[in-house]
């Protein structure tokens, strides 16, 4: 027993410092990134002054630029030991920057509204690509299930939506999108009615699992029989079962929600 | 003076050979209590991780499409024991809503404004999928994303996208096919990026810096060779010892383990029973083709091919924590991997001694 404590002490004081050892390790990797993330922002923010006003940016902008690349610069400084030092700096860094950027990006905006065809197209191969995303659930869930149903259709349509969209038919590619819609949501129907029917027997089995649990709770000797709520559970156990028995699982689930409550009020009452 | 006023204490702290006296029984009780100290101890930390686990993700993983609507999947620890789990939603503008239990059985599902019902029904773990547009708003050329998220999380930003600020303090990032993949702790995050448009300017007071945006940047997926020519840098030193001391430990346990293992098989195993395995091996590789794979599925992303390829030479199955050795990945990036290989039909997950063995399917080009 003396072993088996010393070594449950052992395992527990190990697991307490093995975790701050590899906090410690995250921390360090942690500033890198910071770095990494900081840096690449204050080159971004350098590219879109460039393009925005060339040699002539405005006063504000500047100070609060060389704000940001002066916390930038501080934080590689402080890099690898002053780590609270660098987790500041970045926040300074990366609020300057996001105030930059909403101060230079209003203007060009207004300028630019609607003009670019490049966001219809993005927005299409957006809409596109989550499709494909939900249809690729939708086909392993039919997979999951074994049924057997024909996808070629609609794999054939995403060839093609693809290949328009890399052409940039817009009217083509809405066309095949919205014919990719109608046909996947035939099959989200159909997997959905399939699964509709088939979770009965999973219902039925976890229903009739978890009556007999919550018998044996009843059957306690420390649980009040005298009760409405006893009795109540009781009748409804009964009820639940000749339901599941009729096939009738819309209500026996109902019907088990109710039982649930009735339970907690049990439980709660036998713990007073 | 009188000496009979000196305390009784005192004069015991000064006796001459130096020894302790203490009252056995005390140690007696304290030992007596050992063991339910311990047994509480243990009790206390089993119970505390499952209290938690409930109803709070386990794993969350958010994808934003370059037109900001947003791709949610989650992983949930679901009570065995009740009919029905109410999921908070982050939003209300909600579509292609999936929820699978963990044999991957669609649940019935009934969405309300920002929460959904599921009927769980003794279902352990949900996978959540869905896209909302919600998440991240534009103004002007920049786009946020907020999100108070109820776990850790993944976010994964489109392509050409830029960070140009953020209020919190990533965990970690990634670049996973040219696009950075960010690790956000729980919390409120608001992230702020532009789609870069002109190349980067190279700056020469900042040395050796990565840059996401760059193309031909290294893939995470593949293990780091050490290149000698680029100056080694201090934090990774740091890194490096912090890591080697844990993964020293580490590999000398997992190798004495490996060794003892090897010791016992080539001790048991009959000469029959090895050829055997050498021999549905060779079936397994000769079945396998992973350029048939690749032609059958030529949306797979390089790293996932590098998992198809190992799988292949494997004999076509392999356990997920070899991919992980292999690959250097974490579980949850593993997983995801694994996972969205499994979706494109291309890998089948089982559960082979709690361990998840991954294995190559083999009627793909039937189903083609």
């Amino acid at each position: 027993m003396k072993i088996l404590a010393l070594f449950t002490i052992f395992v527990l004081i190990f697991g307490t410092t093995s975790t701050s050892l590899v906090s410690d390790a995250y921390a360090q990797k942690n500033t890198k990134i910071l770095l990494d993330i900081a840096t690449q922002a204050d080159t971004q923010i350098l590219n879109q002054l460039d393009r925005s006003y060339g040699d002539l940016v405005p006063s504000d902008i500047q100070t609060l630029y060389e704000k940001g690349h002066a916390a930038v610069e501080s934080l590689e400084n402080s890099l690898p030991d002053n780590v609270e030092q660098a987790r500041e700096d970045f926040l300074a860094a990366m609020k300057s920057f996001m105030e930059i950027t909403r101060m230079i990006s209003e203007p060009a905006t207004e300028a630019k509204l609607t003009t670019s065809s490049d966001t219809s197209d993005r927005d299409l191969k957006s809409e596109l690509n989550r499709l494909h995303k939900y249809f690729q659930s939708l086909k392993t869930i039919f997979q999951k299930h074994n049924m057997e149903t024909d996808f070629s259709e609609i794999e054939r349509l995403f060839v093609l939506a693809y290949e328009q969209i890399n052409s940039g038919g817009i009217e083509e590619i809405t066309t095949t999108f919205h014919q990719l819609e109608s046909l996947i949501h035939i099959k989200n129907q159909e997997i959905r009615e399939y699964s509709s029917n088939s979770s009965s027997d999973r219902i039925i089995e976890f229903a009739l699992k978890q009556l007999k649990r919550i018998q044996t709770i009843l059957e306690d000797p420390s649980i009040d029989t005298s009760t409405p709520e006893f009795e109540n559970a009781n009748s409804l156990i009964a009820e639940i079962k000749i339901l599941i028995s009729e096939d009738n699982i819309s209500v026996a689930k109902e019907k088990f929600g109710e039982l649930n409550k009735i339970m907690k009020i049990i439980k709660r009452s036998t713990v007073e | 003076m009188n000496p009979e006023i000196v305390p009784i204490h005192r004069k015991e702290f000064l006796r001459e050979d130096g020894m302790l006296f203490v009252r056995t029984d005390g140690i007696l009780d304290t030992m007596a209590k050992i063991p339910l100290l311990v047994a509480s101890m243990i009790i206390v930390a089993a119970v505390m991780p499952i209290q938690s686990s409930f109803s709070s993700p386990r794993i969350l993983d958010l994808i934003i499409y370059p037109d900001g609507s947003t791709h949610v999947s989650s992983e949930i620890d679901v009570d065995p024991l009740v009919t029905d789990f109410e999921l908070d939603l982050f939003g209300s503008t909600i579509d292609n809503f999936v929820v699978v239990n963990e044999n991957g059985f669609l649940l019935t599902t009934d969405v309300l404004g920002n929460s959904a019902l599921v009927e769980t029904f003794g279902s352990s773990v949900i996978t959540v999928d869905y896209d909302i547009h919600d998440l991240v708003s534009k103004q002007g050329r920049v786009w946020t994303f907020s999100l108070d998220a109820p776990s850790d999380f993944t976010l994964l930003l489109p392509k050409n996208s830029a960070i140009v600020g953020m209020t919190n303090l990533p965990i970690n990032m990634e670049i996973i096919n040219d696009q950075n993949q960010l690790t956000l702790s729980a919390g409120e995050a608001e992230i702020n990026y532009l789609f870069g448009t002109i190349p980067n300017i190279p700056d020469p007071t900042i040395p050796n810096i990565p840059d996401p945006t760059i193309p031909n940047i290294p893939d995470p997926t593949i293990p780091n060779i050490p290149d000698p020519t680029i100056p080694v840098d201090p934090t990774s030193q740091s890194d490096n010892l912090t890591y080697a001391i844990i993964g020293g430990v580490t590999v000398a346990a997992v190798m004495g383990v490996v060794a003892i293992i090897r010791i016992k098989q080539k001790t048991i195993k009959p000469i029959h029973d090895q050829q055997t395995v050498q021999k549905t091996e060779t079936i397994d590789t000769e079945t396998i083709d992973t350029e048939t794979i690749f032609k059958l599925k030529p949306d797979l992303r390089e790293d996932d091919k590098e998992i198809v390829r190992f799988i292949s030479n494997n004999g076509g199955q392999v356990l997920e924590s070899e991919l992980r050795k292999k690959f250097l990945q974490p579980r949850t990036t593993m997983w995801r991997a694994v996972k969205r290989l499994e979706r494109n039909g291309v890998v089948e997950i089982e559960k082979k001694d709690l361990q998840n063995l991954v294995k190559l399917r083999k009627n793909m080009e039937e189903e083609k």
